[in-house]
């Protein structure tokens, strides 16, 4: 009962989004969790330009990497497609494929 | 063949060559292409840019795209001449017709979507406009 309870309390706590570092030390029986700041959705245009860098960068963290769809929020289908396209960029070293 | 193909052909040339050289390069193409049936939409020279990796050791290029219509009869003798070139130190092929339809049907449903939202309510008042001038 009491776990189903603190189940919700999480759940909860996701949604709100809220920094859990202090939350966290409160109730130090719990194991501390990470979270990540979702991102607000990006405006995804009907046909991406693999040549616009300036888009596809908004996609691209400094490490190089493409971001997650769990953090871009955006849907499965635009996240393909931007995906494809910084692969193009990445083909003709528009974009880096790594920066260390 | 039935519908023409677009593609978007992008080079990128050695940085040691000249602008003048890649202008050259850039004319033998287009010949080339008229010559095998296709149409260049577009040229656009993109100019000196810094590559985001070395490519053949290299950390600059000239930078060109063309956009291409045609059987696709054309880009493939255009591919064979850029891997024979070695002044093209890149090349990449990008057939984007399709995209561009299905991205245009996209468009097209949205705009409709809300003319019909925004049209409802001015159709309405039209109606009644119309009613009244009847009723004069």
């Amino acid at each position: 009962m009491t776990d189903i309870k603190e189940k919700n309390d999480d759940v909860i706590e996701d949604l709100n989004d809220i920094d859990l570092g202090s939350v966290a030390e409160l109730k130090n029986e719990r194991m501390p969790r990470r979270f990540q700041r979702r991102r607000q959705s990006q405006f995804v245009p009907d046909y991406i330009d693999w040549k616009d860098v300036d888009f596809l960068r908004r996609f691209i963290p400094e490490r190089g990497k493409i971001l997650p769809r769990r953090i871009s929020q955006v849907s499965a289908k635009d996240q393909r497609r931007v995906a494809k396209a910084i692969k193009r960029a990445r083909s003709m070293a528009l974009i880096p494929f790594v920066t260390d | 063949m039935a519908a023409k193909r677009v593609y978007e052909v992008m080079y990128i040339a050695a940085p040691e060559m000249d602008d003048e050289y890649v202008t050259k390069l850039n004319e033998g193409i287009q010949q080339q292409i008229e010559k095998e049936g296709g149409t260049i939409v577009k040229t656009e020279v993109m100019g000196r840019r810094k590559l985001a990796y070395p490519i053949k050791k290299k950390t600059e290029g000239h930078y060109t795209l063309f956009e291409i219509e045609g059987s696709g009869q054309e880009i493939l003798e255009l591919e064979r001449r850029f891997r024979v070139n070695d002044d093209v130190i890149r090349f990449v092929t990008v057939r984007v017709d399709e995209e561009r339809k299905t991205a245009a049907k996209l468009t097209a449903k949205r705009e409709n979507r809300q003319n019909r939202r925004r049209g409802s309510t001015s159709s309405f008042g039209d109606n009644q406009n119309q009613e009244a001038q009847n009723n004069q």
